[in-house]
């Protein structure tokens, strides 16, 4: 068994033969249908993308205020320590 | 290919890139080689009319990206239709088929007397059969495609001078084994 598959055609294949294949209707359906397959991927990609960024900006905000909330809730503490020192002095 | 050809090639084109039915033109033009090309690979009817199609799809898909590199538009079309052959035998884990007609290898070597039988033909199958395989791609873009160096080269992503190497060492062994006298025009 050699490296490669040679196979000989003794008979040359008839202009018939190829007209079967030939139809450039069939190939501009199939190209119109991968552009709509590329437009629905990209429509898709843009949502993606849009739905990451508000999950970011919701999660930032979130993040923020709960920081905000442990903040004041510390302000607050201090402030109730330091009149309680007052009062006891 | 004059330039008065390439001229009105790069027109359709430009016209194409803009409306895909002026491509309708180079389809036409070039559909048989491509098919042709395609089946000497696969040695089956419908496989190569069905990668000939997706060959011109892609070619379409694509056409916005193509630009001129000093070789003709039928290149570019070899390049995506043997790129679809090689991904065709990777899905499928097939061996890669070389389907040559009778008469073409009798128009790649011009037997000096009337010897030409049938041992002499399967010998020559025997003998292509362990030829590796950037030779045997090489012999085919040249003869059986007419293709020039730089063509190939373009084709199959190598150097020119690469692709003459190539096919100078696959005729060096061909005359070696049968003393034959190849045509080529050095």
């Amino acid at each position: 068994m050699g490296r490669n598959e040679i196979r000989l055609r003794r008979q040359r294949t008839t202009a018939r033969g190829i007209d079967r294949f030939r139809n450039y209707n069939t190939v501009l359906q199939r190209y119109e249908q991968t552009q709509r397959l590329k437009k629905v991927v990209k429509v898709f990609g843009f949502f993606v993308v849009i739905l990451i960024v508000i999950m970011i900006i919701i999660f930032l905000s979130r993040w923020e205020n709960s920081s905000e909330r442990t903040n004041s809730l510390e302000t607050s503490k201090v402030v109730v320590a330091t009149a309680h020192e007052k009062v006891t002095m | 290919m004059s330039e008065d050809e390439i001229r009105q090639e790069e027109a359709v084109i430009s016209e194409a890139k803009k409306d895909p039915k002026a491509f309708g033109v180079l389809y036409e033009k070039y559909f048989d080689r491509i098919y042709f090309y395609l089946l000497r690979q696969t040695d089956n009817e419908e496989l190569a009319g069905d990668l000939c199609a997706q060959t011109f799809v892609n070619a379409l898909n694509n056409l916005k990206r193509y630009e001129l590199r000093g070789v003709p538009f039928s290149a570019w079309l070899y390049k995506i239709a043997s790129n679809e052959v090689n991904k065709h035998f990777r899905k499928n884990k097939g061996k890669k088929v070389f389907s040559i007609e009778e008469v073409r290898i009798k128009e790649l070597v011009a037997q000096s007397d009337d010897s030409w039988d049938e041992e002499l033909i399967q010998r020559l199958i025997e003998f292509m059969k362990d030829l590796p395989l950037d030779m045997l791609q090489v012999l085919e873009l040249r003869f059986y495609e007419d293709r020039d160096f730089k063509e190939i080269a373009y084709i199959l992503d190598i150097t020119e001078s690469g692709a003459k190497m190539r096919t100078y060492r696959a005729l060096d062994k061909l005359r070696k084994n049968f003393k034959l006298k190849v045509k080529y025009d050095g």
